[in-house]
């Protein structure tokens, strides 16, 4: 006899099936157009400081590489467009869109363009297709409705994130925008940078 | 506490393939989503690798979606056996219940950050215990601050009598706890002056619910999702028990169910629900009665009621005059029925009273409630219009505080009747509970002493207690103040700090020494003066009623730092396991009780640790929704502590109450009250029972009683209160992304940075007309906040009303004013404001009303009223990186 009673969730899917049936759609429009490769290098840092286990290692340090996004005369008005970075792995779909209001961590004239990683930080939702014109935002969430303030460094508006929504920082070059970081930790990765 | 600053780490740990796993459940809301601790040395500079093979979650990173991701503030650093540990702490990924698919709210999602970590905003947690001296909190060592409050307990209770002595604690922090604090307080001392955290007086939350006979949590969670038509009154599951929602009720609504919410406001589950075929009911603060009972009245008018279910489980007038099994003089039913103003002869009786109240109308009910007539008569077809085959729909119903605490007395027992009419609250899908605030962690270690209350009226039975008047009256000598605010978490707060002040630092005898007996002569002197002492015990420093008023401080042990029993909202029982060290010399509370209980003299506090109270408490569970009783039982035939027995339940745990078959296997409880259940033909064998709960209702004849709910109990009191002039009503509540007063989310910079002060949200035609824009700092105001001097006056049912407390002299009034961020929203309705209901320096409480439901005992929390007013702009309003204006009601 069990000790307790094996409730079957509606969908009757384990947690692995369930999150096949969730994984992230294609992305439709990709332009990649690489500029600079990840370079990695190795230094030495002093774990633990001050103890008798101080010691040191060495650290791989890596940096984002500089890429280029798009053109800022090409973005349309509350259209996103779709890129990847900071590599082509998993979870490396990204957004940008000029919103037509100053957003934190915004370039351009109007400060009003911003890019956003698509993986939601709550479970790996995808927001793909999401943005809303009319409140700045991102999702819903399909699994479980989280959205985010994209005038607000991808702050979460309301749901179960464990953080915001990782932000592209982007850098812009006469009508070239660039992006060369990431502010804030990619669903599902354990470094950014290790797609 | 922490600043809004927070700056996101770019990598996390994660635990190596050998990392400790232990099994626990989320310290917050009501449904205790099932985690797993990962703990692993900081010696040694190991952790855990990309490869499945290379970390304890057997999982290759990047990891799928659901997968086990570790975000950054799910990681922290405590201390184990005195050794540094990494800590990363998850929502089981392979919970079979509760939290099924691994899903967790962001409260519990990053639980981590709860942990005691001294190079983090939980630096400030207590450590050591403190006496007040010279105004300023000292630490001492336990032997001394116990000692003082043993004499000082020993002699108010000598010189004023046991009502001197108040408890003030949560009805919720783990069982071993509550068990010892009742015990303690009830049993030992035996004082009146005892109350929970969320009311002024030991009494029941929803009284309809105990008249009509249902268990509060009966339901399991399988029940809300599986119902085809579900009412959801007063709450958002979404905002509140957030995966109740995301992996019981959203998997519901996906398969075809109609969700049905009635509140003020619009969140995403409200939203969430619209969009897949549900209803808003958009119901004005307090006036919830009258749209239950006019979808009662459509679905009477056309014949839809579940005429089976209420010939076989609705009381008829014999039934019904059986009364609880109590003996009929003194239950709280007899009590409140000797008006007859509840009681029927049954269903028929019932539907003739409903019918004949004009106030119940649809028109009238739409018109007061400001709901739309359209979707109240929508709403009783979803829940009870038999289909064209002549099937119903399955309908279930769930209530919490946004309707319970509106008119207690009158929407709960309005609801009650809605449920049984249409079959809810005795079959799987058919179920009518409590969505739940807490956990359920309480466990009585004595009764209640009725007959020592003091709150006694002429033909009446007496009343608990109300702490708060009594407090308020300084009948109270020493207050003992477990795990609580009690000030802003009560009603007229503001008024309440000030008489605190008056009653501890406001009085003349100051601690001004180190000394034992001359502390002891200055305490003394103070409650001989007409003032109070204060002991608080708790784990960080209370404002006020740690910072500012209390004389002794116990520093408490929590989640984590010791092995503890709690059961959820569908009476599942977990072990909540110890992984690291209590910071300083912080004691959990049931030792610390123990060790005053044993210097005041009592007996019955030997124990050595949390396993040996929960061995004794496990009796006092027999015939209680938690009844485990039989686990304890099977541990000893296993040779095992029940502890023990429970941690290899894990994540599982078992639903209560517990039956042992012959084997020595255990079965849990899926639903109370579940007619459909069959029990073992043979009966209960050795010490096992089989409560009635089990198969029917609370009731002597295990049938539901189904009664009035007049409107004029209330009316009154809605009518004085409702906004006059500028004024809007203020309601309040949670948000998702906050627990409770906040105590661990403002020590946390992302919670902070989202959350940096209190808010209220209010709907954009009354933000255009006051000329207020979202990121105004603004100002709420009441200049008629009323309070009952003393217990409710009277002797005629007559002056049990706002008019007759008002008649009677027993009402004053003060004023309170409260600051907030302004959120300019379509997601709250026209005329109704909604605030974070427990910020400690904006308390939404302080503009309600200190007047407790007649019937009940109960305060109406959530009739709230104030002025708004534009004080200046928030730091907020211009700058990007705290907080956020967008609506709350997005879901596609
Ligand atoms: S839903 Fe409740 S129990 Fe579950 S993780 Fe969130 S706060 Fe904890
Ligand atoms: S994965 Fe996006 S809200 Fe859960």
């Amino acid at each position: 006899m069990n000790m307790s009673q094996d409730v079957k969730t509606q969908s009757g899917m384990t947690r692995k099936q369930a999150a096949k049936a969730v994984g992230h759609k294609c992305l439709v429009s990709r332009r990649n157009f690489l500029i600079g490769a990840g370079v990695t290098t190795t230094i030495m840092i002093t774990l633990n400081p001050g103890t008798p286990q101080a010691r040191e290692v060495p650290a791989q340090i890596s940096e984002y590489p500089r890429k280029f996004v798009a053109k800022l005369s090409d973005l349309k008005l509350n259209e996103p467009f779709d890129f990847n970075y900071p590599d082509e792995g998993e979870y490396s779909e990204n957004m940008i869109v000029r919103m037509g209001v100053t957003a934190g961590g915004g370039i351009g004239p109007d400060q009003d363009v911003v890019a956003f990683n698509y993986a939601c930080t709550h479970q790996g939702g995808s927001l793909y297709d999401s943005y809303k014109a009319d409140t700045k935002s991102l999702g819903a969430c399909p699994l479980h409705l989280s959205t985010y303030d994209l005038t607000r460094h991808g702050i979460l508006i309301s749901g179960q994130a464990y953080q915001s929504l990782p932000q592209i920082l982007l850098e812009l070059e006469g009508d070239d925008i660039y992006a060369t970081g990431i502010f804030g930790l990619i669903f599902g990765r354990k470094e950014n940078l290790h797609g | 506490m922490s600043t809004p600053y927070y700056i996101p780490d770019q990598n996390v740990p994660l635990p190596p393939a050998d990392a400790d796993v232990i099994t626990t459940a989320c310290d917050y809301c009501i449904v205790a989503c099932g985690y797993k601790v990962y703990r692993w040395p900081v010696k040694g500079n190991k952790v855990g690798g990309e490869k499945a093979d290379q970390n304890a979650f057997g999982e290759d990173f990047p990891v799928a979606p659901l997968g086990s991701w570790v975000a950054p503030n799910q990681h922290n650093i405590v201390l184990h056996d005195g050794e540094p540990h990494h800590v990363v702490i998850l929502p089981d990924k392979d919970a079979h219940f509760v939290n099924t698919e691994g899903d967790s709210s962001l409260r519990g999602g990053c639980i981590a950050q709860k942990c005691y970590n001294p190079e983090r905003p939980t630096r400030d947690r207590l450590t050591a215990p403190m006496i007040r001296i010279y105004g300023m909190l000292q630490p001492v060592t336990w032997d001394f601050a116990l000692d003082i409050a043993a004499e000082m307990g020993k002699y108010v209770i000598d010189k004023y009598g046991t009502n001197a002595y108040g408890v003030k604690t949560y009805s919720y922090q783990f069982m071993e706890n509550t068990y010892a604090i009742t015990k303690y307080a009830l049993r030992s001392i035996n004082t009146a002056n005892f109350t929970f955290h969320d009311t002024p007086s030991d009494v029941s939350s929803t009284p309809g619910f105990r008249d009509a006979g249902f268990d509060n949590f009966g339901p399991a969670y399988e029940d809300w999702m599986n119902a085809e038509t579900l009412l959801i009154c007063g709450t958002d599951p979404y905002e509140t028990k957030t995966i109740l929602f995301t992996q019981w009720i959203m998997k519901g609504i996906q398969n075809g169910q109609k969700a049905i919410f009635m509140l003020p406001r619009k969140t995403a589950g409200v939203a969430y629900a619209e969009q897949n075929g549900g209803l808003w009911l958009d119901v004005t603060p307090g006036t919830d009665l009258l749209v239950v009972n006019a979808i009662a009245r459509i679905i009477v008018e056309n014949g839809w009621q579940d005429k089976e279910w209420i010939k076989n489980w609705v009381n008829d007038k014999w039934g019904s005059s059986s009364g609880f099994g109590q003996g009929t003089r003194n239950t709280p039913w007899q009590w409140r029925t000797t008006w007859g103003k509840f009681q029927t002869k049954g269903f028929d009786d019932w539907a003739k009273w409903l019918l004949a109240q004009d106030e119940f109308t649809l028109e009238n009910a739409a018109k007061v409630s400001g709901v739309d007539a359209a979707k109240i008569r929508l709403a009783a077809e979803m829940m009870a219009k038999p289909r064209d085959d002549g099937s119903r729909p399955k309908t279930s119903v769930m209530i919490e505080k946004g309707f319970y605490w509106s008119n207690n007395t009158g929407n709960t027992q309005a609801i009650s009747a809605l449920g049984i009419i249409v079959g809810a609250g005795g079959r799987p899908g058919q179920v009518i509970g409590r969505a739940g605030g807490h956990q359920r962690g309480g466990v009585r270690g004595g009764g209640y002493p009725r007959n020592k209350s003091p709150m006694k009226l002429p033909g009446r039975r007496r009343r608990a207690l109300d702490t708060d008047t009594w407090t308020m009256a300084g009948h109270t000598r020493m207050a003992h103040v477990i795990g609580t605010t009690w000030i802003q978490s009560m009603l007229g707060s503001q008024q309440m700090s000030a008489r605190f002040h008056e009653l501890t630092r406001g009085n003349p005898h100051q601690i001004q020494s180190i000394n034992r007996e001359k502390i002891i002569e200055t305490l003394k002197a103070r409650v001989d003066s007409g003032g109070m002492v204060v002991v608080n015990q708790d784990i960080y420093l209370v404002d006020p009623i740690g910072n500012q008023f209390a004389d002794i401080i116990f520093p408490a042990a929590t989640w984590g730092e010791e092995d503890f029993l709690r059961a959820n909202g569908e009476r599942r029982i977990r072990l909540y396991q110890k992984f690291y060290d209590a910071p300083g010399v912080a004691k959990p509370d049931w030792w610390i009780i123990a060790n005053l209980a044993k210097k005041m003299g009592f007996s019955g506090f030997d124990w050595e640790n949390s396993n040996d109270v929960a061995e004794e408490l496990a009796k006092f569970t027999r015939g209680s929704r938690k009844d485990f009783n039989m686990v304890k039982v099977a541990a000893r035939r296993e040779g095992k502590t029940l502890h023990q027995k429970f941690r290899e339940m894990g994540t599982n745990g078992i639903q209560g109450p517990v039956y042992m078959h012959k084997d020595g296997s255990l079965e849990g409880t899926i639903r109370l009250h579940d007619t459909t259940r069959k029990l073992l033909p043979d009966g209960p064998t050795a010490v096992n029972m089989y409560n009635k709960k089990l198969t029917h209702f609370n009731s002597q004849t295990g049938k539901c009683n189904i009664q009035k709910s007049p409107w004029s109990l209330f009316s009154d009191y809605w009518e004085w209160m409702k906004p006059k002039g500028d004024e809007l009503w203020c309601t309040s509540g949670r948000a998702n992304e906050r627990w409770q007063s906040g105590f661990d989310d403002t020590r946390r910079p992302y919670i902070v940075q989202r959350w940096p002060d209190n808010w209220v949200e209010i709907n954009t035609e009354d933000a255009k007309k006051r000329g207020i824009e979202s990121g105004d700092m603004v100002l709420l105001s009441n200049d008629r906040v009323p309070s009952l001097k003393d217990t409710t006056l009277g002797v005629e049912s007559s002056d049990f009303s706002f008019t007759g407390q008002l008649a009677k002299g027993n009402v004053e009034f003060s004023e309170a004013a409260v600051t907030a961020v302004a959120m300019v929203t379509r997601a709250v309705k026209p005329g109704v404001m909604y605030m974070d209901f427990l910020h400690s320096s904006q308390p939404a409480n302080a503009l309600a009303g200190r007047v407790v439901d007649w019937i009940s005992g109960n305060y109406n929390y959530k009739m709230g009223i104030a002025k708004i007013t534009k004080i200046g702009e928030s730091p907020y309003k211009n700058t990007f990186r705290s907080m956020s204006f967008a609506p709350r009601d997005i879901v596609i």
